[in-house]
């Protein structure tokens, strides 16, 4: 399985990485470096906390410090006031690391960009006061006397090392399996495009509560840690700004979106400002701050996302093949049927969809019907409406009034991932892919809705690369492929979810002629194998080699319907097109 | 006064306009007309300098235009109309004009440019304060050829001022486009809608998927039935 | 008196801390909304240049006493106003070599139209500036003291002999000054051809550009006055309130909310914005202790955003 194979190599760098590290600690005495061995894995753990939350979703938050300060009151707390032990203290911490998350995820995520950035960012500063309130300005962790090792506490300061590393290596291995399940698959779709994720039927906003339930978990241990190792907690070192800048920065810095770029994060920041504020923090306060200011402006300038991507990039252009132009492809077709005298069973229906934006009729009052595994054509004049038309079929608008009849299922109101998985698929103008990914896993995504595990889904994405023509080109690395063959891509991840109805958003624009008759041939293939194909397009030359019938819209309003030798022939679709009057100038001419 | 010569355009990949080649004389009317898709908006934003071409030339009185920012192209003459009006929302009629009047030549000639726009376009005098997000359509293209109109250009280009618009409106406006010509004005019309911009042409170049595949006078335009095979398919 | 005479006064003393807080406050929000609310650029660091209009106003009026000839009360306002442009310079310079790289025609119009980097690279730049203040200038305390700040004018309440209002006048002063440079801003965006071109550039860069206008230069020039006029009301903040380096924050969340609350795209929004969130601050100390009349902001500013995004005065269209 292409999956499990490629875990060895991750699974021993852990290893290798972990083994290295409490060697280290075993050996080194100063303890001034024993403390900074157990604080970069602390803030690993951070940074990869706020990797699992924002690094793969793309959603930035400010506001981890809130997980992390929980994490770390909840141990505190629990010590002082309940002589609770740590070592049940900090899975106490993990608990109401993710309850937060649950609290803070729901409401916050109805929120896009900045809006969310800056709700994030109020969270830990409206604790911070609330824990100032509280009466906790600083509370130190008591000392135990008796049975200390009970109470986490160790007289040996290489255990804190192991302790810390440890958590380091759960956190490593809970993002290794999410990046390499659907989990983190799905995160990365929602991150590159996430109505074109719905469209293919992720349940995005489920999958974001999951990733910060994880997060604040992990976060909320990381706090719960540092509690135990400093001995003393105040609000602002753990709710401050710069809690959340050093676990924002740590991942940005390293490379988001990747394990290994909070670990190479924190290995570069942590002792870089920990020097620098015990050489130069009596001379210079505030050193480690103007640091972390600095390495986040040159990072975002020179390296936006991260050292370990910019590395890895530049080796990858080195040794990548280069993409061969496309020789005509051998796709799996089957040579087109004729138009079928008899009609077909209706498999969609439209009555009276109609949608307006303000004052502004998009959609007024369009019904009729396309019959199973029909070709047809959405045509018309620029700003017709046909877009929106689509928009209302997928379920990302809703329509003001009408009925869609898809087999049988009333589509109005239905979210557009759910509609997917009830068979309808979708491909989109801007085809965007994973560009660090293999073809495989970019089409991946598309299976995720209608299978449960991951062998059948990489069964359903090769057969439908198969169906296209790409599985010769299954491994290549997506930032590669020319534009027809990022198109059939985008196809194929449309086609591994099975779809029995496929929207088709102009797939031939801007093709040169001999790659839009090879798109021609596959979605012939496709409606030859029974598949109901719905297309706009511009391209009227192919179009009408390719359409079975035709619907012409005008302001959002149906003009005709029929077959292509009528349409053209239509003297108000002609009219719609050329300008009124076209015929009378003419003969007056 | 405008010389495009094998202007090509290529973004994302895909190549959008190929070695276009077109002439606008002084004082012609020279429409561009062509099914969706042809590359007539590239062709525009090319022209304006809002897209890089990776070809050819463009030469407006015989000076380099891709040596001008595009900031700089409206202090030459050259007005643009751009596709969807693009007016102001937040300002006022009024305010939109005053900034269509932005270049040197603009402020000179405001008065009189004032009172043309108006007596062209007397719905704007009538709702000169008011927001410009809140006028109709056809009050939005009024209002966008009237802040081309204020700097006094030489050449005025409009991208498909009828789009959007009900064909009552639509007359209106290419009546007044045919008004403006005739007072001495250049005018570069991109259009999907044929009949109307291929009537008042001088000249008229009809683009498809990215080349000049038809080019005359309106007269020889009108008679060609290859026309219709452009925009319909067959 | 009666508890009700004095929850009047306890009432009305709120109040009009309030409204003078909230002038001070309007007019830093409406330095943030020109940036924000106009531009749509995320800038993280307002609140740190709001601090560095306090510490130019320090070292101008008290540090090297550069205006002694003004008198104790006029220096130090006529300090805050000059701030302004200082700022301004230093805004310009910023925008010109760093923020462009990331905003402007470049960026518009790609997915979330930059403000990922932006708030990164402003985070970055606030950072820099907060911690940079901490080396500088050093963690004590500082303020710009003028006979004002600890004298105020009282106002007896007319029911009752004993009851009077406390206005203090360095605050009222500052407020004073506050609504007049927010209403010179304003004349100044709406009325002057500078104003007019800002706007145009803000609304729709591209259209801005067929008009023949610098559109990067307009941009450079609002975000320019956008941190002048937070600067002013930095430096007149320092006339009653002590400052350190780290003090950007605490007022950063204040901007924020209070652009949002008056609506995007408004000036005049964000000033309202500013003095509601003003007047919450002083009347939530009638109902919650004082150290967590900040936190009220928070929930308010959290409420504003899951309820009404568009605020007060914006158009519904603005994306949430």
């Amino acid at each position: 399985m292409q999956v499990r194979r490629k875990l060895i190599a991750p699974l021993l760098v852990i290893a290798i990485v972990a083994i290295a590290w409490i060697s280290l600690g075993m050996v080194v005495t100063n303890s001034y470096y024993q403390l900074m061995l157990t604080l970069v894995p602390i803030w690993a753990v951070m940074g990869l906390s706020w990797n699992l939350l924002s690094g793969y979703t793309g959603l930035i938050s400010f506001g981890h410090a809130a997980f992390f300060g929980l994490g770390a009151y909840t141990v505190t707390i629990a010590l002082v006031k309940f002589d609770i032990t740590p070592w049940l203290g900090i899975p106490l911490g993990m608990i109401v690391g993710a309850v937060a998350g649950i609290v803070i995820g729901y409401p916050t995520f109805r929120l896009r960009g900045v809006y969310f950035a800056l709700a994030m960012l109020a969270y830990p500063m409206a604790l911070l006061y609330v824990f100032v309130w509280l009466g906790y300005q600083e509370v130190p962790l008591p000392m135990k006397r008796e049975e200390p090792a009970l109470y986490m506490q160790f007289s040996d300061y290489r255990v804190y090392i192991a302790l810390a590393v440890g958590l380091l290596v759960v956190s490593l291995l809970i993002s290794l399996a999410v990046e390499r399940s659907r989990f983190g698959m799905s995160l990365t779709a929602i991150k590159q495009n996430e109505p074109a994720a719905e469209a293919a039927g992720i349940d995005t906003l489920a999958w974001k509560m999951r990733a910060i339930m994880l997060s604040g978990a992990v976060a909320a241990a990381a706090g719960g840690l540092y509690a135990v190792v400093l001995l003393v907690v105040t609000p602002d070192s753990v709710f401050g700004v710069l809690t959340s800048a050093q676990a924002l920065t740590i991942a940005l810095v390293g490379g988001i979106g990747i394990l290994w770029g909070p670990l190479i994060g924190a290995a570069i920041l942590i002792p870089l400002s920990e020097t620098l504020q015990a050489h130069l923090g009596d001379v210079i306060p505030g050193i480690q701050g103007v640091v972390y200011g600095i390495a986040i402006i040159l990072v975002v300038l020179l390296a936006p996302e991260g050292v370990f991507w910019r590395v890895r990039d530049q080796f990858q252009r080195r040794w990548a093949t280069r993409a061969v132009q496309a020789t005509p492809l051998a796709p799996h077709i089957v040579t087109a049927a004729p138009a079928p005298a008899t009609p077909r069973k209706p498999i969609l229906a439209l009555s009276g969809i109609s949608k307006s934006f303000g004052g502004l009729r998009a959609v007024t009052n369009v019904s009729f019907e396309i019959g199973d595994s029909e070709i047809v054509g959405i045509i018309g004049p620029n700003g017709a409406g046909k877009t929106t038309l689509f928009n209302l079929l997928n379920g990302f608008l809703q329509a003001d009034s009408g009925k869609v009849v898809f087999a049988g299922r009333e589509l109005i109101g239905l979210k557009p991932n759910r509609i997917c998985r009830l068979g309808v698929g979708r491909t989109f103008q801007v085809a965007r892919a994973f560009p660090r990914l293999s073809v495989l896993n970019n089409v991946v995504v598309g299976a995720y809705a209608t299978t449960t595990n991951d062998a059948d889904a990489f069964g359903a994405a090769s057969a439908a690369l198969t169906q296209v023509g790409l599985f010769r080109r299954a491994d290549a690395i997506a930032s590669q492929l020319t534009n027809k063959e990022l198109r059939l891509m985008e196809l194929a991840r449309a086609l591994a979810g099975r779809p029995r109805l496929l929207l088709m958003d102009e797939p031939l624009a801007g093709l040169a002629s001999q790659e839009i008759e090879d798109m021609l041939a596959v979605i012939r293939s496709l409606a030859a194998r029974g598949m109901t194909i719905v297309i706009i397009e511009h391209t009227m030359r192919a179009m009408v080699r390719l359409a079975e019938r035709f619907v012409v819209l005008d302001h959002g309003a149906i003009l005709a319907i029929g077959q292509p030798s009528e349409i053209t022939n239509n003297g108000s679709v002609i009219e719609a097109y050329l300008g009124k009057k076209w015929a009378a100038i003419r003969a007056r001419s | 006064m405008l010389a495009v010569e094998s202007l090509s355009v290529t973004y994302g990949g895909l190549t959008a306009l190929y070695e276009i080649s077109l002439v606008v004389g002084s004082g012609q009317f020279v429409s561009i007309v062509g099914p969706n898709g042809a590359g007539k908006t590239t062709l525009f934003k090319a022209i304006s300098g809002t897209l890089r071409p990776s070809g050819g030339s463009i030469r407006f009185e015989d000076r380099d235009l891709f040596a001008i920012a595009p900031s700089q192209r409206a202090h030459l003459g050259i007005a643009h109309v751009p596709e969807g009006r693009q007016v102001f929302g937040s300002m006022t009629v009024m305010e939109n004009l005053e900034m269509g009047a932005y270049p040197q030549t603009g402020r000179r000639d405001w008065g009189r440019n004032l009172d043309r726009i108006f007596g062209l376009f007397p719905i704007l005098a009538e709702r000169r304060g008011q927001a410009a997000g809140t006028l109709s359509g056809g009050e939005q293209q009024m209002l966008a050829i009237g802040r081309g109109i204020a700097s006094s250009p030489r050449l005025l280009m409009l991208d498909e001022p009828s789009m959007g618009l009900a064909p009552v409106v639509a007359d209106l406006i290419f009546e007044r486009i045919v008004e403006l010509h005739r007072d001495g004005l250049a005018i570069l019309l991109v259009e999907q809608r044929v009949a109307e911009a291929v009537q008042s042409c001088d000249f008229g170049y009809v683009l498809e998927t990215g080349r000049v595949v038809l080019e005359g006078t309106h007269q020889a335009l009108l008679a060609d039935d290859r026309i219709k095979s452009f925009y319909l398919g067959m | 008196m009666t508890s009700l005479g004095t929850f009047i006064e306890i009432f009305l003393q709120a109040l009009i801390a309030g409204v003078l807080i909230g002038a001070i406050y309007g007019l830093m929000c409406v330095g943030l909304g020109i940036i924000f609310g106009v531009m749509r650029v995320i800038n993280f660091a307002q609140g740190e240049f709001l601090m560095l209009g306090m510490y130019f106003t320090f070292y101008l009026v008290v540090g090297f006493n550069m205006l002694w000839f003004l008198g104790p009360i006029v220096g130090p306002y006529t300090g805050a106003l000059l701030a302004g442009p200082a700022l301004f310079a230093v805004a310009y310079v910023l925008h010109r070599f760093l923020i462009s790289r990331v905003t402007g025609i470049s960026v518009a119009g790609t997915e979330g139209e930059g403000h990922y980097v932006q708030l990164i690279l402003t985070l970055g730049v606030a950072l820099v500036l907060q911690n940079g203040g901490l080396i500088l200038f050093g963690s004590t305390p500082q303020s710009v003291r003028t006979p004002l700040s600890a004298r105020a004018w009282e106002i007896p309440l007319l029911y009752d002999a004993n009851a009077s209002l406390f206005l203090n006048k360095a605050r009222a002063v500052a407020g004073v000054v506050s609504v007049v440079v927010a209403a010179a801003l304003y004349w100044l965006i709406n009325r002057s051809r500078l104003g007019k071109t800002l706007r145009a550039a803000a609304d729709n860069a591209s259209a801005a550009i067929y008009m023949g206008i610098d559109v990067d230069r307009a941009y450079r020039i609002a975000f320019g006055i956008g941190i002048g006029i937070t600067a002013i009301a930095g430096g007149l903040v320092a006339t009653y309130n002590p400052f350190q380096p780290y003090i950007g924050l605490d007022f950063v969340i204040i901007m924020y909310a209070g652009v949002v609350l008056g609506g995007m795209g408004s000036i005049l929004g964000a000033f309202w914005g500013g003095m509601t969130i003003g007047l919450v601050q002083q009347l939530s100390t009638l109902v919650l202790p004082t150290q967590l009349q900040n936190a009220a902001i928070f929930v308010v500013f959290l409420l504003i955003v899951m309820v009404r995004p568009q605020g007060l005065f914006g158009r519904a269209t603005e994306r949430v």
